[in-house]
């Protein structure tokens, strides 16, 4: 059986290098008698001098021949001597045209400029290309910024997080909460970076909001189905944000005021055209109406939350450029003198862009990212001070190589350093004093990295790709094995740098498609990830406390191998996107928690868990409306996520807590007028799989309710629409504001948020089921500026 | 001091903070009805007996709190030193011992067989360790209205050090039994002072002039964690995703918990 599994990686391992060895071959040998130059540099947006991600550059005259801009805007496109045509678009912009009489290697910018609103315009549909049926990749969402702050969203405050919670595929952790799952992963296995940065904890005030402040971001990319070779590190996906780089042509000030919250952000150039800042910070000020309520224990409540997005960039000359970014936040939830809890992330970027050449670009980036919560509690005299971090050291090294226009490679490294801190505590009393001190656990992740994405002929596409990975456990630190009883059988002591446990894997990533014509394609992916970091989280809504422990000796990495299927086609003239994807994963060394699992304070925590497999697979469906006065989409999946766990439910296979057998998301928004644009969302899910008592008993006059199995029951289904509206109140060149207001669940539905059992205060007797639900009819009103 | 309730305080104000806006109804939930199950109490202690085992059956939820007790079942308590008795129905459901006296140190192991089926468990029982002191803790916050005291009572007893101790406490309020299980490890502050406070409970609150008695059960870690984990099932909500069954220290799937245990106790009159 192993000797299968390895003689079968061999296998694979010597498909993708002999791959590789063709498209070199391939590169080599179409090699003309012409002479051959390379045109490169970037697409920009008129207006700010932002580099704009993932913006085609095509050739006219050969057809299929056409490339996107990478992370920062730069691309570069190899072709015989002669004269071309070269166009450049994005979504959203005015497409730019240039003659190009190409008899040396050629620097060309292009700057494009943003489609001015206009009811009576007939969008131009001549020359688009569509995306969605060329490209290579399938599983990838990526988010309009610009559309964000049209849809309606709890409290106003527009949310990336959110708005991908309404694609397919990605479902929502719960009412109101940022936190998400991808085709059947929990929330853990996603990777969330900013700037290259991991935030391991994503959400503000229990994940009402998303840490991510929309004013300050680029570029959303989600990736959930075939991750490109350099990501690695989660089972699920990974969620890709860019900051951005900051107004380089004049200084602008814009923000917005809301009910709770408000937001201002500032940019502009620090030497014109060379390098610009953007500095954008939020507050929220819910804890001052506390101060109204008429409840002494709401009047001494603390609770708020900021963070701050600050970046510099500067470009050094054209083949240099340097980028510094980082991100601040804080949530803070207290309780006059008696408790508080803050928490937030760190994260900190630099980066360095190099040209070593017309075709090959490197990025270098120095990584540091932080989570920490502290809590201090004061009870009759005595004080208890908690903290708990986690915190990464990264270097990465990418290279890309333009080899041709039909040939792009990328390869690279990076290594991390983790070190988590578990928790410390320390207990102040007037007379005993204690102390506990979990011990920290150190690892070191490296990753080595190539992928080719290669254009075999004009209809197919293979992008191809290996990442290996090693993930060690480092000393000092007693390490033990536990028995089945959960008890340390031996402790071996290490010493600091000591190598505990070190893990390589094989993660192939391999994506094809094929495109039958101009209008459809089909697409098809196989990918294998890896996951080291494992979060325990034994609560129903994720708590800043969950805990984040390293692979071990206990604990295996966790292993996904995914394959999808999809079909894309697109009508009338390419207004209208579908897609529909079917996705399976085999999951292995899952883990889920004992009975009354200690996860919290526990030096033992390794004990508590329990480990198996997982399998999860569906259908998705997507139809989207891109352009014309009423644009949106509708979102549909089908699936099922299970666990198959020893010591749950007798070993059987258990549907896990994330699993939802429906899922819909409609969007739509409606350009009314020039100044009002109103916009609907309804979501509709099948409720969480929870575990509810089947019987009752009692133990010294107390009832006590009866299990019968794990996440045996459903909560009820969820269904909400929200409405929004946009007035674009002035708009002048010097002075632009909006206001926006929405209803979240405006038809007032009573959805579960929690349902508890007790006894009946009525009738002793009997016992009842008591629901809670959140949010209904939350109006709020924001008010935007810009100058 | 338990680490866990102050994620419970975490929790707790969130939900407080949450409930500004939300809203509570009782909801028609429909169960599955499961196949009724025994739950066998047995304690033995260093107190002269007789004893008491008594057995019953779950019912399904939507059903009374009226629990059908077992009757005819053959129980059996024996200890380590050849010693065993056969328990006699003094009533439907409940079974005294007729010579058994508990020893310290010894180790107790029960045997049910009702209904077809046979049921184990086995207890040790610990040194007795006595309570030093007990005082009075005035509170005004948390629970309480504004300038709402609390009175409560605290026990203070010293950790015998090097070996594990688990314990139990039973508060009694004007000879009024307290329904909560309070249980307590010395794991993180063996062979130490000690001090529980005794929660009381909403329908029972002390009031100066009353008499209050804490008993303090020393017992062992399978008990213990039956009263840790029955205090974490009850409830259910936001505290665990997946509540289950406490973790029962009896063999063939049967709930409820067998204890020995030697027990010393405390009375305070609050002034």
């Amino acid at each position: 059986m192993k000797q299968k599994s390895i003689r079968n990686k061999f296998k694979i391992v010597t498909t993708i290098f002999l791959l590789f060895s063709n498209s070199i071959f391939l590169t080599a040998q179409t090699s003309p008698t012409k002479n051959k130059f390379t045109i490169s540099g970037y697409v920009k947006d008129g207006k700010t001098g932002e580099e704009l991600i993932g913006a085609t550059v095509v050739i006219k005259e050969l057809t299929a021949t056409g490339v996107s801009t990478n992370a920062y805007g730069f691309f570069s496109i190899t072709l015989p001597e002669g004269n071309y045509t070269v166009s450049s678009q994005f979504l959203g912009y005015e497409a730019k045209v240039t003659q190009v009489a190409l008899t040396q290697n050629t620097k060309l910018d292009f700057i494009l400029s943003e489609k001015q609103h206009n009811l009576e315009e007939i969008v131009v549909t001549e020359e688009r290309k569509d995306e969605n049926i060329t490209k290579n990749q399938m599983g990838v969402e990526k988010l309009d910024i610009q559309q964000i702050k049209n849809i309606p969203v709890l409290f106003g405050e527009k949310d990336v997080l959110k708005t991908l919670q309404l694609l397919p595929g990605v479902k929502s952790a719960g009412e109101g909460n940022s936190g998400f799952y991808v085709r059947g992963g929990s929330a853990d296995q996603n990777l969330i970076l900013l700037d290259e940065a991991t935030v391991y904890n994503a959400s503000h005030l229990m994940g009402f909001f998303s840490v991510f402040n929309s004013d300050a971001i680029k570029d959303v990319t989600l990736y959930k189905g075939s991750q490109p070779a350099d990501f690695g590190g989660r089972l699920a996906s990974v969620l890709d944000i860019k900051m951005n780089d900051g107004n380089s042509k004049s200084f602008v000030v814009n923000g917005g005021v809301g009910l709770i919250s408000s937001r201002l952000n500032i940019e502009g150039p620090i030497v014109k055209d060379k390098g610009s800042f953007i500095i954008s910070a939020r507050r929220t000020y819910a804890d001052l109406f506390l101060k109204l309520s008429s409840d002494s224990l709401a009047r001494q409540a603390r609770l708020f939350f900021y963070d701050v997005n600050a970046k510099v960039n500067y470009r050094i000359n054209d083949k240099n450029r340097i980028f510094l970014s980082g991100y601040f936040g804080k949530d803070v939830l207290g309780l006059g003198t008696t408790l508080g809890i803050n928490w937030g992330n760190a994260t900190g970027t630099f980066r360095w862009n190099h040209l070593f050449s017309e075709k090959l670009f490197s990025n270098t980036s120095l990584i540091f990212t932080n989570y920490d919560y502290k809590i201090n509690v004061n009870f009759g005299g005595t004080q208890i001070d908690i903290i708990s971090r986690i915190q990464d050291y990264s270097i990465k090294q990418d290279f890309q190589y333009f080899a041709t226009t039909r040939n792009k490679l990328k390869f690279g490294f990076n290594s991390t350093y983790h070190k988590i801190i578990p928790g410390a505590i320390t207990v102040t009393s007037n007379s005993p004093i204690g102390k506990l001190n979990l011990p920290n656990k150190y690892a070191l992740e490296n990753a080595l990295y190539a992928s080719d994405e290669i254009k075999l002929t004009e209809k197919l596409n293979f992008e191809y790709g290996l990442r290996l990975n090693s993930f060690s456990l480092i000393g000092p630190g007693n390490i033990s094995n536990y028995n089945t009883n959960g008890e340390a059988i031996d402790t071996i002591n290490y010493t600091s740098g000591q190598f505990v446990k070190t893990y390589y894997s094989l993660q192939p990533r391999i994506s094809t498609s094929f495109i039958i014509n101009e209008k459809s394609s089909v697409k098809a992916a196989y990918n294998r990830n890896e996951q080291n970091l494992h979060l325990l989280s034994n609560s129903t809504s994720g708590n800043p406390t969950d805990l984040w422990i390293p692979s071990s000796n206990n604990v295996k990495p966790e292993l996904c191998d995914q394959i999808s299927l999809g079909y894309f086609r697109n009508f009338k003239e390419n207004t209208f996107e579908f897609s529909s994807e079917i996705y399976y994963k085999n999951m292995q060394n899952q883990i889920d928690y004992k009975n009354f699992a200690q996860l919290n304070f526990n030096e033992n925590v390794e004990s508590q868990l329990l480990f198996g497999k997982g399998r999860a697979y569906g259908i998705e469906f997507f139809l989207k409306k891109k352009y014309g006065k009423l644009n949106g989409w509708i979102g549909y999946t089908l699936s099922r996520t299970e666990k198959k766990i020893d010591g749950i439910n007798n070993g059987s296979w258990y549907v896990a807590k994330q699993d939802r057998t429906h899922d819909i998301a409609i969007v739509a928004i409606y350009e009314l007028t020039k100044k009002w644009t109103i916009s609907a969302t309804w979501v509709y899910y099948t409720g969480n799989a929870v575990t509810f008592p089947s019987g009752k008993y009692m133990v010294s006059g107390q009832v006590q309710y009866y299990y019968t199995e794990r996440n045996g029951y459903r909560m009820p289904t969820y269904h909400r629409m929200d409405i929004g509206a946009t007035y674009q109140a002035k708009k002048t060149e010097k002075f632009e504001s909006s206001w926006n207001f929405s209803v979240y669940n405006v038809y007032g539905r009573e959805n579960a948020y929690t349902i508890t059992f007790q006894q009946d205060p009525n009738d002793p007797t009997k016992t009842q089921a008591v629901q809670t639900s959140l949010f209904r009819w939350i109006p709020s009103v924001t008010y935007n500026f810009k100058f | 001091m338990n680490y866990k309730k102050i994620i419970g305080i975490y929790i707790a104000i969130s939900i407080g903070i949450l409930s500004l806006s939300s809203c509570q109804k009782v909801i028609d939930i429909n169960l599955n009805s499961a196949a009724p199950v025994i739950i066998i109490e047995g304690n033995i202690s260093n107190q002269p007996g007789p004893y008491t085992v008594q057995l019953s059956k779950t019912v399904n939820f939507s059903e009374a709190n009226t629990f059908p007790q077992v009757t005819g079942a053959s129980v059996t308590i024996a200890d380590n030193a050849g010693n065993s008795d056969i328990l006699t129905e003094t009533s439907p459901g409940i079974y005294k011992t007729n010579t058994l006296q508990g020893v310290v140190g010894r180790t107790y192991s029960i045997t049910v067989t009702a209904e077809g089926k046979s049921y184990q468990a086995s207890a040790n029982m610990p040194s007795p360790v006595s309570i030093d002191t007990l005082v009075e803790h005035i509170s005004t916050g948390f629970g309480g209205g504004p300038g709402e005291i609390n009175i409560s009572v605290i026990a203070i007893y010293t950790d015998p050090a090097v070996i594990e101790n688990y314990y139990r406490f039973i508060e009694t309020i004007n000879g009024i039994e307290v329904k909560t299980f309070s249980v307590s490890s010395d794991q993180l502050r063996d062979g130490e002072i000690m001090d529980e406070r005794m929660r009381g409970n909403r329908d029972l609150k002390l009031e100066i002039g009353d008499t209050a008695n804490v008993q303090l059960q020393s017992i062992d870690k399978g008990v213990y964690n039956y009263f840790r984990t029955f205090n974490q099932s009850s409830g259910g909500g936001m505290n665990s995703s997946s509540p289950a069954n406490p973790t029962s220290n009896i063999s063939n799937g049967a709930l409820g918990y067998f204890s020995a245990y030697s027990v010393t106790s405390k009375t305070i009159v609050i002034q």
